[in-house]
């Protein structure tokens, strides 16, 4: 299936969160400043509601959407007021993919775990977690995966400063 | 530091009633053995884990309760670098997160800024990508044959894979001047063309491998003894493999049918399939279980084979002409966002760009293969014998400098 068949496919059967979809375009000519969008196309998804939601892309018989290959989350810029979640969904049995984006206060940025729907999502989510201080509630086991357990900060957030030195040993 | 969100004790499998209902002999030896659990450190730096990574095990005497790999000893900041210089440069740290794979790697990131670009390809560089990119896995595909067999005892297959691997990496030194970390295909193309006499020598290559190849066949993979130690060792059923988002050799073990070149065709594999010049290889459960350590290693040992018949059609089809895209020396990608999956010797490894317009990515995410496949362990290794923890360890095939990035 294509993108457009499956992005129909979730709204014929209601897939919880689903607020709409993002697609590529072309700059408009009027608009100088407007360089339009390139690459993939992507469905917009209440973050609240994403476990739900990943649930009905995998139960649904016509998309199958089982495996869930990447959760991770971006900083799109430094004044910028949200956080995404970037989700890869994969589907190995019908061939197609489905990418999809989660807006997320940085102001407040929780949302519920999407653990009991994919185990894959427990190292990703770790990860997201200590890289971007994104809280996700209800995670069996909420430690850091790459960085020490003490390290300060979240490193891939663009507002995040360099430390100076750690136990001694310079950063500079 | 003690396993977590694991339960804390194993229950034995007889109750003291049944041990003193035992013969003299035997009742004495259960009741003697005070079963109780201790925790075994595997690594940071065990030859088995390929790399600094430490596993957490916690043993029931022979019997392996819990498991707990702990990462982060590689962790080099790649994602953070990407975001932090310009597209171009940020090539060669691509080489360095899965460094048994670099083509492959450099592929995969070129694949997604070219993707956002909307770039063209010359046919000749996407020739000489598949044969870089080719020739890698077999070099991948050779060290997790050889280690693999290392890991389980067997020092000479080690030796055997290494012959060829050198060959390998001397052919790309002629192409590129570097043995491990290539740079080699990059944004627009490939670095520069091949040397005179270059792909007459990748043909000689593959001619020699093919009857090397049997070599492998006879020495290790139908070797009793090695059969013998991974045969129904660490069965990942399929719906295990799905939950877990394991991806390539890892699922293929299991009978899964999927292989990105095949089933979402990108450069030139549409067109190979299209001639049905390769197979996809499946685990079938020949030696024990489906899934099992051995259907894993079987299926690397056959995608060699299948890697060299995709370079000789490659090496038949090359025609002369232009190798890299017409691109400027900065580079400004238009505003967007892509994620690219490639398949890697590990299995997916995908890209996610985000670019704004600026001459830096906004966001520069590697999913690598290895990160997925090695959070199997924790679910795995309960309930096995402490002895076939290498086992199955050493048959997901990770590259630490992947999972840490």
């Amino acid at each position: 299936m294509d993108f457009q068949a499956i992005h129909d496919r979730l709204r014929a059967i209601q897939a919880p969160g689903l607020l709409g979809a993002d697609e590529p375009r072309a700059p408009d000519p009027e608009d100088k400043k407007d360089k339009g969008r390139s690459g993939d196309p992507f469905v917009l998804v209440d973050p609240q509601r994403l476990g739900p939601f990943l649930e009905a892309a995998r139960s649904d018989e016509r998309l199958k959407l089982d495996l869930l290959a990447d959760l991770t989350a971006t900083d799109p810029a430094k004044d910028d007021e949200n956080l995404w979640i970037n989700v890869q969904l994969l589907s190995m049995e019908l061939k197609h993919r489905l990418a999809i984006k989660c807006v997320l206060p940085k102001a407040d940025p929780v949302m519920p775990s999407t653990v009991p729907v994919h185990r894959a999502s427990q190292w990703a989510e770790r990860e997201a977690a200590e890289m971007y201080g994104i809280t996700f509630s209800g995670h069996p086991d909420p430690r850091n995966i790459l960085l020490p357990d003490d390290w300060v900060g979240h490193p891939l957030r663009k507002d995040y400063v360099f430390p100076d030195e750690y136990h001694g040993i310079s950063c500079k | 530091m003690a396993i977590q969100n694991q339960p804390d004790r194993h229950e034995p499998s007889y109750t003291e009633g049944e041990a003193r209902s035992l013969d003299t002999g035997e009742r004495e030896y259960m009741l003697d053995v005070r079963t109780q659990d201790m925790e075994l450190n595997m690594g940071p730096q065990h030859p088995a884990t390929h790399g600094v990574m430490r596993i957490l095990i916690r043993a029931d005497g022979e019997l392996c309760t819990g498991a707990q790999p702990h990462l982060g000893y590689l962790h080099r900041c790649a994602e953070k670098i990407g975001e932090s210089v310009e597209w171009l440069q940020y090539l060669p740290y691509t080489d360095r997160y899965d460094y048994l794979a670099a083509m492959n790697n450099n592929l995969g990131y070129s694949m997604a800024v070219e993707k956002v670009m909307g770039l063209e390809i010359p046919r000749r560089a996407l020739m000489l990508r598949t044969i870089c990119a080719e020739l890698n896995r077999i070099g991948s595909h050779l060290i997790a044959y050889g280690t693999y067999g290392l890991d389980l005892g067997a020092f000479t297959p080690f030796l055997y894979a290494f012959r060829e691997r050198e060959w390998m990496m001397a052919l790309f030194e002629k192409i590129c001047g570097a043995r491990l970390t290539y740079s080699y295909i990059r944004i627009g193309g490939v670095f520069n063309d091949a040397p005179p006499g270059w792909l007459e020598e990748v043909m000689r290559f593959c001619d020699v491998f093919d009857v090397k190849w049997q070599e492998y066949v006879d020495l290790l993979m139908n070797n009793h003894l090695f059969v013998g130690r991974t045969a129904d060792v660490g069965v990942i059923p399929k719906e295990m493999a799905i939950d877990f988002g394991l991806s390539g050799p890892m699922v293929r073990g299991s009978g899964i049918d999927w292989d990105i070149r095949r089933d979402m065709p990108y450069e030139l594999y549409g067109e190979i399939c299209a001639d049905g010049a390769f197979e996809v290889p499946l685990g079938t459960g020949a030696k024990g279980t489906l899934g099992d350590c051995w259907d894993r290693f079987y299926v690397r040992v056959m995608e060699m084979r299948e890697s060299i018949k995709i370079v000789r059609w490659c090496l038949a089809n090359i025609e002369p002409g232009p190798v890299l895209a017409d691109i400027p020396k900065t580079l400004r990608v238009p505003p967007g966002e892509a994620y690219v999956a490639i398949e890697n010797p590990r299995g997916e490894l995908g890209h996610y760009v985000v670019s704004d317009g600026s001459k830096v990515a906004v966001r520069c995410r590697v999913r690598g293969p290895s990160f997925s496949n090695i959070s199997v362990t924790e679910a795995l290794l309960p309930g096995t014998l402490v002895a076939d923890a290498v086992a199955i360890i050493g048959s997901t095939d990770i590259v630490v400098g992947e999972t840490d990035r």
